[in-house]
């Protein structure tokens, strides 16, 4: 019996403190007002400028790297594909050379 | 859902099995050659360096452009060679050790035996009339080379290549620029 008058008394609805609902609003009303800081128009070109900086830098570094890569396995193929072609060429030439002696 | 599973297993299945056809790795590593060699050539380009390699072929340069044409559609292209100061400075087990990584389907085309020049082997991976990898072996007392090339490759055409280019004397890099590459 007692603990249902401890929960009846623990929950037992309770008026707000005078002036609750004012404050509340008033602090709704406050944040609706409260203004984005705005920054000015040159920080936002510089900022702009620094990005498309820093976004055309990056690209043009990976076409440079690009490029040399390109270039090296170009090279690459090409000695590679010289001495294949040597050793294939020289071979051939011997069986030729066996085949003009019979 | 299902089927996606079940095409994309299919694929893989059909990948997996045509792989070891084409696309054998012949391992290429001579560790402590380099060393012992005064010159080295160390190419190693997979299909992805090819492709790239590719777009920088010049289309009007004739011989550029028969190279182009020739790497389109390989898988990769390995070359080792070595120059030495004096005879004997390298195993001659290592063409046996080539050799015997070759898979039934690799077919001897041309072995060249000579006592003053070089030896030459040359073996063909054949896919029924096609040839899709050649490796070619050049042993001199003095010079070890190994070209892999990995795909389907016309060898009379690879034959004429060589001279070409423009470059009037491909040299092998001195071993002091190859280590240096390797920084």
């Amino acid at each position: 019996m007692n603990l249902e008058n401890d929960l009846k008394r623990a929950l037992r609805r309770e008026s707000p403190a005078p002036g609750f609902a004012g404050r509340v609003l008033q602090r709704i009303e406050h944040a609706d007002r409260a203004v984005p800081v705005r920054r000015p128009a040159w920080w936002r070109a510089a900022a702009a400028s620094v990005t498309l900086g820093l976004v055309l830098g990056g690209y043009a570094t990976h076409k440079v790297v690009e490029y040399r890569r390109g270039e090296r396995a170009k090279e690459q193929v090409l000695v590679a594909m010289h001495l294949a072609g040597e050793k294939v060429r020289y071979a051939q030439q011997q069986v030729h050379n066996i085949g003009s002696h019979d | 859902m299902r089927k996606l599973i079940l095409t994309l297993a299919l694929t893989a299945l059909t990948l997996g099995a045509a792989a070891p056809a084409s696309a054998q790795k012949i391992n290429l590593d001579f560790p402590g050659l380099a060393d012992r060699a005064t010159e080295v050539v160390d190419v190693t380009l997979d299909a992805s360096m090819l492709r790239m390699a590719a777009k920088f072929l010049s289309n009007d340069d004739r011989d550029e452009r028969a190279v182009r044409d020739m790497i389109a559609g390989l898988e990769g292209i390995y070359v080792r060679s070595y120059e030495f100061a004096t005879e004997g400075e390298y195993d001659r087990g290592l063409i046996d050790r080539i050799k015997s990584q070759l898979g039934p389907t690799w077919k001897p085309l041309v072995t060249v035996r000579s006592k003053t020049k070089e030896n030459v082997n040359i073996f063909a991976n054949m896919q029924g009339e096609k040839v899709t990898g050649l490796v070619v072996i050049a042993a001199e007392p003095r010079e070890f080379t190994v070209v892999h090339i990995n795909g389907p490759i016309d060898i009379d055409r690879l034959a004429d290549l060589e001279g070409k280019f423009g470059i009037p004397n491909i040299s092998k890099g001195r071993k002091d620029d190859h280590d240096d590459d390797n920084d």
